[in-house]
């Protein structure tokens, strides 16, 4: 779950690590002129705040050199969407003068059992054009020695001054990520400004979002995505269904990532395209959540068939096609619906389908080979 | 024989008293899986089924001689339910939940570490091992015991290529759902180690998908020369880059997790790849050729 740039420095300041002292602005004049009026000294970085990456190449970071600049910014940034995404505010940073733009980014890796800092001493923009960070796996957060990541960083960093500061930095990040359950935490660019001093000039953050039942933030950035979604789309989240919006017309229910996967591969492998990434596990013991996912692609225009795919253990298959019995009858869309159930109790599923006139395939294949069929015809 | 578990595993059953705990009780012990007891604190001196349960882990496996724990407790209190049990001393602790966070898991890793102890999870199905003893929900009828391995980091997925080789007559040793999440109680490298020391399996079939390191474990032990052969499918070809597709671990990040970049990998270092779940049963049938030569 990544969080705006303006967030991410706010938990930066917090562990002590050193932001430029910038203003927000929202939507809206006030806060515009608000910021005008905090606003000192001039030029400054005016950054649109929006979650997709490549904001720079897109013309989302512009100097302002005075007050009416700024303006002109704001006006022209808050009308424009970078990768399908409205700036949800910008950000009025001090413009710094940097000598030497640095990498240094803290993040969860599986190989490295736990956590990982990864150093450049050529960092901004073109990161990943150039020779790659080096990496210090430390797995638990606890593991972290100074002395190890010194040894790490003394043929990249010559500059010893720079090379503490950054092992410094880095095991604050580390312990930040661990009590604030971030999975990355990347500053890229930290600056090493003429003073000496390193400052965080940009910041992601992505937060672990299970971290919630522990972290203010992360509910509430929880709650942020559930009010940005559209009413159909909210109720799917409540039931905790995973959806991703894919550009084909077969609208796919399914339980667990893999067989997800599994299945819209094979629909593209017979000629169709699936609509959607959707996951609708809903545990061993409720199907409440078939209904709203079933709303959400009968309201979705782009969706000319539902494939109902899951092969249950814990979700129990005959409680699967009783919730499908009653909400069928629910629906008002026509869009066909096409069935393969497989799992825990499969054998009472053909009955209970055929009491509203539906079927069961028995196998992926006829199921996803029917689904394309029927998505040609519409 | 199987990995990790069989018949003789004493098994406890951590929030035994809950809905999961209830059901898996009932239909494990159906399977003839040892459920010996179960732990739920404040709920001591009861019994679920006839399962005798206890407040704490270290009571039970004290009174029950029980080695092996399966966790079902709310994703916040699973990383104290799961030290407790390492620490207990139980030899195999697996947690099936989903919703853990990965910090937690980092340090349940590091627990079972320094234990000596084996976790399996989180956001897993579970083990089984065809014949002798199931811990998680799989559906029973698509496993028969046999000489293929099955590593899974996908739970429903492993189900449907699990039928697919039951119906074939493929057997299976064990099959290990190591779960969706970037770090692992037990990784495909280390689930690899176990199934290469096992005499009974003779090939390994490996279900991945898009989104991390996992796969080039399984092209590195498939590379060595005294290598079983391994079968493999990687799902997710038709995920757009930069999305997640449910599983925390899979994400196509940079180019060496794409579908495309797995499958090269693993086709080089001599892995039987399936074009799809269709052909699962095709690409271990001829890594069990391999195993015949």
């Amino acid at each position: 779950m990544m969080i705006l740039e303006y967030e991410a420095k706010d938990l930066l300041r917090s562990a002590g690590v050193a932001v430029p002292d910038g203003s927000v602005i929202r939507p809206g004049a006030r806060t515009l002129q608000a910021a005008a009026r905090r606003i000192d000294s001039y030029p400054v970085a005016v950054k649109a705040q929006v979650r997709s990456g490549g904001r720079g190449k897109q013309g989302g970071v512009t100097r302002a050199n005075d007050a009416a600049q700024l303006r002109a910014a704001a006006k022209r940034l808050f009308a424009t969407t970078f990768s399908d995404e409205q700036p949800a505010a910008l950000l009025a940073d001090p413009w710094l003068a940097i000598d030497r733009e640095l990498y240094l980014s803290v993040t969860v890796d599986g190989a490295a059992e736990g956590y990982v800092v990864l150093y450049s001493p050529r960092g901004g923009v073109d990161i990943e054009s150039g020779a790659p960070p080096v990496r210090y796996p430390i797995g638990v957060p606890w593991r972290f020695r100074t002395h190890e990541l010194r040894a790490i960083l003394e043929p990249v960093e010559k500059d010893f001054q720079v090379r503490e500061r950054v092992i410094s930095l880095a095991q604050r990040l580390v312990e930040t990520a661990a009590a604030r359950d971030c999975t990355t935490i990347e500053i890229n660019p930290l600056a090493r400004l003429a003073s000496g001093e390193l400052v965080a000039l940009d910041a992601k953050v992505v937060y672990d979002e299970w971290g919630h039942f522990r972290n203010r933030d992360i509910a509430e950035q929880r709650a942020g995505i559930r009010r940005r979604a559209d009413r159909l789309l909210k109720a799917c989240l409540d039931m905790q269904h995973m959806y991703v919006r894919l550009d084909g017309d077969i609208g796919l229910i399914s339980g667990g990532a893999g067989m997800t996967m599994a299945a819209m591969d094979m629909i593209r492998r017979y000629g169709g395209r699936p609509a959607c990434f959707f996951d609708c596990s809903p545990g061993p013991t409720s199907t409440r959540g078939y209904r709203p996912a079933i709303a959400m692609l009968d309201a979705d225009p782009q969706v000319k068939v539902i494939l109902v795919s899951i092969f249950g253990g814990g979700t129990q298959m005959q409680r699967v096609a009783t919730a499908m019995k009653e909400n069928m009858p629910m629906r008002r869309s026509g869009k066909p619906v096409v069935f393969r159930l497989d799992g825990t109790h499969v054998d009472q599923v053909p009955g209970i389908l055929a009491t509203f006139g539906a079927r069961n395939h028995d196998c992926l294949e006829d199921a996803v080979r029917e689904a394309v069929k029927l998505a040609r015809r519409a | 024989m199987s990995i990790l578990l069989d018949e003789t595993n004493r098994i406890l059953v951590q929030g035994i008293t809950g809905h999961m705990g209830t059901f898996f009780v009932t239909d494990a012990r159906r399977y003839g899986t040892q459920v010996i007891a179960g732990v739920s604190p404040g709920r001591g001196g009861t019994s679920v089924d006839g399962v005798p349960v206890f407040n704490g882990v270290a009571t039970a496996c004290r009174e029950t001689g029980a080695d092996t724990a399966m966790v079902f407790v709310p994703p916040a209190a699973v990383r104290g339910a799961t030290i407790e049990a390492i620490e207990a001393g139980c030899r195999l602790v697996v947690a099936t939940a989903d919703e853990l966070p990965v910090r937690d898991a980092i340090e349940i890793r590091a627990a079972a570490r320094a234990y000596n102890a084996r976790f399996v999870g989180p956001n897993s199905p579970g083990l089984i091992s065809p014949g002798k003893a199931k811990m998680g929900f799989m559906p029973s009828f698509c496993y028969r015991r046999g000489d293929v391995g099955v590593i899974s980091r996908s739970g429903s997925l492993s189900y449907e290529a699990c039928k697919r080789l039951t119906l074939a007559g493929i057997g299976q040793t064990t099959v290990v759902g190591i779960g969706g999440d970037p770090v692992k109680g037990t990784t495909a490298a280390e689930a690899l180690e176990l199934f290469h020391a096992d005499p009974e399996t003779r090939a390994v079939l490996y279900l991945g998908e898009i989104g991390g390191s996992e796969e080039a474990a399984v092209a590195a032990y498939a590379a060595r020369v005294d290598a079983k052969p391994v079968a493999a499918l990687i799902v997710g070809a038709t995920a757009p880059p930069g999305k997640k597709m449910g599983h925390a671990a899979a994400l196509v990040g940079s180019h060496a997790d794409s579908h495309e970049a797995k499958t090269r990998m693993l086709k080089r270092a001599g892995v039987q790849v399936a074009a799809g779940v269709s052909d699962v049963v095709k690409s271990t049938q001829a890594a069990l050729a391999a195993a015949r030569n």
